[in-house]
């Protein structure tokens, strides 16, 4: 994939910082965001609780009304930001795909599944309704759904967990998007199904040659998955680079301790576990400088007066903002 | 259905904090039963840990419940022994039961919803002092005791309530509250999965520390492979009701026997970016819990099934490894990957 | 009620002066300060209002000046003047409207109390039994509590006050029995959906009776639900009591009661209608306090499930 002749830029989003309203100030929840997505690449978000992973796809379909937003968001070429309401919905909801975490809630349970894959196809590529009829049933075939044309007509409450979030990609899926978009699409699955689905998603975007990007918590949903992860914590990238680079030698000081507190099926049993001391930040009252400073072994009090600056690797596709980060040789992960 | 006889899996060792034999729970849902737990025998001993893993409906959240006699909704039916000590719990009156509740606790997923919304945390961690009727003094050191081994102390959580704290903090609550009563045998129902990973690995290392201090016997209820082969000394896999393969973990781990495991193990996301994963594009199906298929129920999504396998139903048997599985065509090679991955 | 559980908060030092913009910013979180004590000012006065209510009902005797409810202590049908005794007028035979008006608050309040007590006491009864064991018990509370909602309220207390003779005592049973049904169907379904959770589950595992469970566990945490409906519950009550005067089965004549006032003035109503003004508005001013205090409070439970 990675190896594919140039790649376009689909999504490059550049400088995103995000307030909310709040007592007794607003809050910042994003600080500086940048990161692209080009087609026939995948891209990783992880982040734990209030890293800003859901703040930051919020604004990226603008869906954060109340949100004091700044920086660029870029869909093919068009400063998405910049459009009216109307014509941004229009554009995102015409260009790019998204799966919810929970499909319970995500599809109207009084609506039969082909109408939901359709509505969005017919309004924003008119389709007519036979057409749409036709796609949502190839769609219905593309998510691996035995027997397209009987399921088209079932409502929500007959498939389970997994097969209705392979309802929700074909939804997501019903405008041929540039884009898809994964917020934590299978958390709420057990692993065998979470694994179909994320095998479904692989496949889909390399041949549909979409771009896309996988957003979660889980550090082992992405390793191996995508070309490129972005580390998120306390609404800063701590980390971004290629998939493999970042999990063989990670670093950013969070993203190391991060790899080593998770347990490893090739440990033996009663393996002490890495601990990272503290709590996971709290957007609300944020320290000055690196966000990771309170929890962090190394940390000095440089570090928690002055926010580290992005250092960029050699090859400019590694870049972590870490004041002492992991020496480059180091093996962090087991 | 009790007639099933048990190969060899009764205690090795000696003295048992929990036997469980035979052990099948049945609901009867408006008319219609469905069998949540069917057949299911292991121990645990004193200081050691059993993991139970499977997907949702495999029945591992209700197996925990059971055993603590914490099913009473109409229309619940179980069978079979649980024997505490040797003791069998069905057998016991209410009154000895209550008293013997000291000695069994658990630890929810939530600890949050674990927790009465009105109270303290100090009255939280004191709930089973209080019930079981301990003197105030007694109960004032053993909460002090209690907090302290999780690393709290009682000034810090004074008059605070459970909101007041972080997720990670609330399960550390949970589990002082279980330990106050000092008890033998701790079933935890996935006591990590609702918290950050970099939270999680302090409540593990801290169950595993308890464990080895006080001599604790723990259930360890997960559907995350890699957590459940951090803590456990055995391992029993779930699989709609039964018990698919038991042993113990390293039996389990490097040498799993039923296609199941195997299953289970593969799509297990590990963190190792080095190894390309290959999307795969079959779908399996997963059977209706109220309509389990005939002979083996796996046989639905098993790569290995043969004819065989819808006519009879396996029973649990010694494989290759040691454990016992119960499948009519169990592996007897390495897991796939896992020796590659470590090397 | 304002004031009585106001919350600590939580450490954090209260925030400095602001800008208006900021204040504006602010609107979001400032939705989650009206479930402190509180409310809004409409709120505010209807709480006020009903505590001047009880207070005025429980020392009416001792209101310096005021007139006798039961005697004539001037001319008949006077309109409203502005002495203390004569500010809502005279009735028909001459008795202060004013004076009747509280000292029928008096008699409606405690009615009203007692009923509710009645009615809440039993209700929590059967409402938790119900929903805790299920079964049988269940199906009788539901079947009770369907038919008293199946049959017109004024009717049933009809049949009950004519076949025991009108008397307060016998009106306040009558009033009590009415909501029982209603009450145990909100604790029913509270204890159920508590009876779900994990905390039930962890104080059964420490050993709880089923007492604890009920009474320690479960009922503190109906309380919130409970103190939403009590006052609209209460309004009603206010409502089928003075229609039970008004029609002639209600608190047996000299003794005030705003339902009795009315169905007397309305006699002399082409007359003298300003004379109907004290009882009606007594009445619509607490049902219409109690309904709206009820829907802070059911507000506030609902802002604190959405909570978590």
């Amino acid at each position: 994939m990675a190896a594919s002749p140039e790649p376009t830029t689909v999504l490059a989003c550049e400088g995103i910082c995000c307030h909310l309203p709040a007592e007794p100030r607003p809050v910042q929840v994003l600080h500086g965001i940048s990161f692209s997505v080009s087609r026939r690449t995948s891209l990783g978000i992880v982040g734990e609780s209030g890293a800003g992973k859901s703040m930051l796809i919020k604004t990226i379909m603008g869906l954060n009304p109340t949100a004091r937003i700044t920086g660029t968001v870029r869909l093919d070429g068009t400063d998405v930001a910049s459009l009216a309401e109307k014509k941004r919905n229009a554009v995102i909801g015409r260009k790019v795909g998204i799966v919810f975490q929970n499909p319970m809630t995500s599809l109207n349970p009084f609506v039969r599944v082909g109408r939901q894959i359709e509505e969005h196809a017919r309004y924003h590529l008119g389709l007519s309704r036979r057409e749409a009829k036709e796609r949502a049933i190839e769609l219905l075939r593309v998510v691996g759904i035995a027997d397209p044309e009987e399921c088209y007509s079932f409502y929500p409450h007959h498939f389970s967990g997994g097969m209705k979030q392979r309802i929700m990609i074909a939804t997501a899926l019903a405008c041929e998007p540039d884009l898809l978009i994964a917020d934590e699409a299978t958390t709420a699955l057990d692993v065998t199904v979470q694994k179909e689905i994320l095998d479904l998603l692989q496949v889909i975007q390399e041949e549909r040659q979409m771009a896309m990007i996988l957003v979660t918590h889980n550090l082992g949903i992405v390793a191996g998955r995508t070309d490129e992860v972005l580390v998120l914590y306390g609404g800063h990238v701590v980390e971004h680079g290629p998939t493999d680079r970042v999990f063989a030698t990670p670093r950013h000081r969070y993203t190391a301790a991060l790899l080593s507190a998770m347990p490893q099926l090739d440990q033996p049993a009663h393996t002490r576990l890495a601990t990272i001391p503290g709590q996971p930040p709290n957007l609300a009252n944020a320290p000055k400088g690196c966000p990771f400073a309170p929890r962090c072994p190394v940390a000095t009090a440089d570090c928690h007066e002055t926010m580290p600056v992005m250092t960029v690797s050699a090859d400019g596709r590694h870049r972590f903002a870490c004041h002492f980060p992991v020496a480059a040789g180091a093996e962090a992960a087991p | 259905m009790s007639q099933n006889k048990m190969p060899a899996a009764g205690p090795l060792k000696a003295d048992p904090v929990l036997e469980v034999r035979g052990l099948s729970v049945t609901f009867t849902r408006s008319g219609k039963e469905f069998r949540a737990v069917d057949n299911v025998f292991f121990s645990v001993e004193a200081g050691e840990t059993l993991g139970l893993v499977g997907e949702s409906g495999s029945g591992k959240t209700t197996i925990g419940r059971a055993l603590l006699r914490l099913l009473t909704s109409a229309g619940t039916s179980i069978d079979g022994q649980v024997l505490y000590r040797g003791r069998d719990l069905s057998a016991l009156s209410r009154a000895e039961m209550r008293k013997l509740r000291g000695r069994l606790q658990m630890i929810f997923q939530d600890p949050v919803s674990s927790f009465n919304p009105r109270r303290k945390v100090e009255d939280i961690v004191a709930e089973g002092l209080d019930i079981q009727g301990f003197p105030k003094a007694e109960r004032a050191e053993r909460i002090e005791a209690a907090l302290a081994a999780v690393g709290f102390n009682r000034a810090l959580v004074a008059g605070r309530r459970p909101h007041q704290f972080s997720g990670g903090q609330c399960q550390r609550i949970a589990i002082a509250r279980a330990l106050a009563v000092e008890p033998d045998l701790i079933v935890c129902d996935e006591p990590v999965a609702s918290l950050d990973v970099s939270v999680q690995a302090h409540i593990i290392n801290l169950l595993q520390d308890i464990r080895a201090d006080r001599k604790l016997g723990l259930i360890f209820i997960s559907h995350d492979l890699a957590v459940v082969k951090n803590v456990s000394d055995k391992v029993a896999v779930l699989y709609m009701g039964k018990i698919v393969e038991v042993g113990t973990g390293a039996q389990i781990y490097d040498r799993p026997a039923h296609p199941y495991t195997r299953t289970l193990l593969e799509a297990v996301p590990v963190v190792d970016a080095s190894r390309k994963l290959v999307p795969e594009r079959e779908r399996s199906l997963k059977p209706s819990r109220m309509r389990p298929p005939s002979g083996c129920a796996f046989r639905t999504r098993c790569p290995r099934a043969s004819d065989k396998c819808a006519e009879r139903e396996p029973l649990l048997s010694p494989a290759p490894g040691g454990q016992l599985v119960a499948c009519h065509h169990p592996h007897d090679e390495p897991a796939p990957g896992l020796k590659a991955a470590a090397a | 009620m304002t004031g009585a559980r106001s919350r600590k908060p939580a450490g954090k030092p209260v925030a400095d002066p602001q800008s208006l913009s900021e204040a504006v910013a602010a609107a979001r979180p400032r939705l989650s300060r009206l479930r402190l004590p509180g409310g809004t000012p409409v709120e505010a006065v209807c709480a006020a209002f009903l505590l001047l209510l009880v207070l005025l009902a429980l020392f009416v005797d001792f209101i310096p000046g005021l007139a006798s409810p039961n005697f004539p202590y001037g001319d008949f049908s006077q309109p409203p003047d502005l002495t203390l005794n004569g500010i809502l007028g005279t009735d028909a035979i001459g008795r202060s409207i004013l004076s009747r008006v509280l000292y029928g608050a008096r008699t409606s309040i405690s009615i009203v109390f007692f009923a509710t007590l009645i009615s809440l006491g039993f209700g929590l009864l059967f409402g938790m039994v119900a929903g805790f064991y299920r079964g049988s018990v269940e199906r009788a509370v539901d079947l009770y509590a369907n038919t008293m909602a199946s049959l017109p309220p004024i009717l049933v207390i009809l049949a009950l006050v004519a076949s025991t003779g009108s008397s307060v005592f016998t009106i306040t049973v009558a009033l009590g029995i009415l909501d029982i049904g209603t009450y145990a169907r909100v604790a029913k379904g509270g204890v159920i959906s508590q009876s779900n959770r994990d905390y039930i589950l962890a104080a059964r595992a420490m050993g709880a009776s089923d007492a604890r469970l009920l009474l320690k566990e479960i009922l503190p945490n109906l309380v919130p639900a409970l103190t939403a409906i009590v006052p609209t519950l209460m309004a009603g009550l206010i409502i089928t009591e003075g229609s039970l005067s008004f029609l002639g089965y209600g608190i047996p004549a000299p003794a005030p009661s705003w339902g009795g006032m009315i169905a007397s003035s309305t006699d002399l109503l082409s007359r003298y209608p300003l004379l109907i003004f004290g009882p009606v508005l007594a009445i619509v001013i607490t049902v219409y306090a109690l309904n709206t205090v009820g829907d802070y409070f059911a507000r506030r439970l609902s802002s604190r499930e959405r909570q978590g």
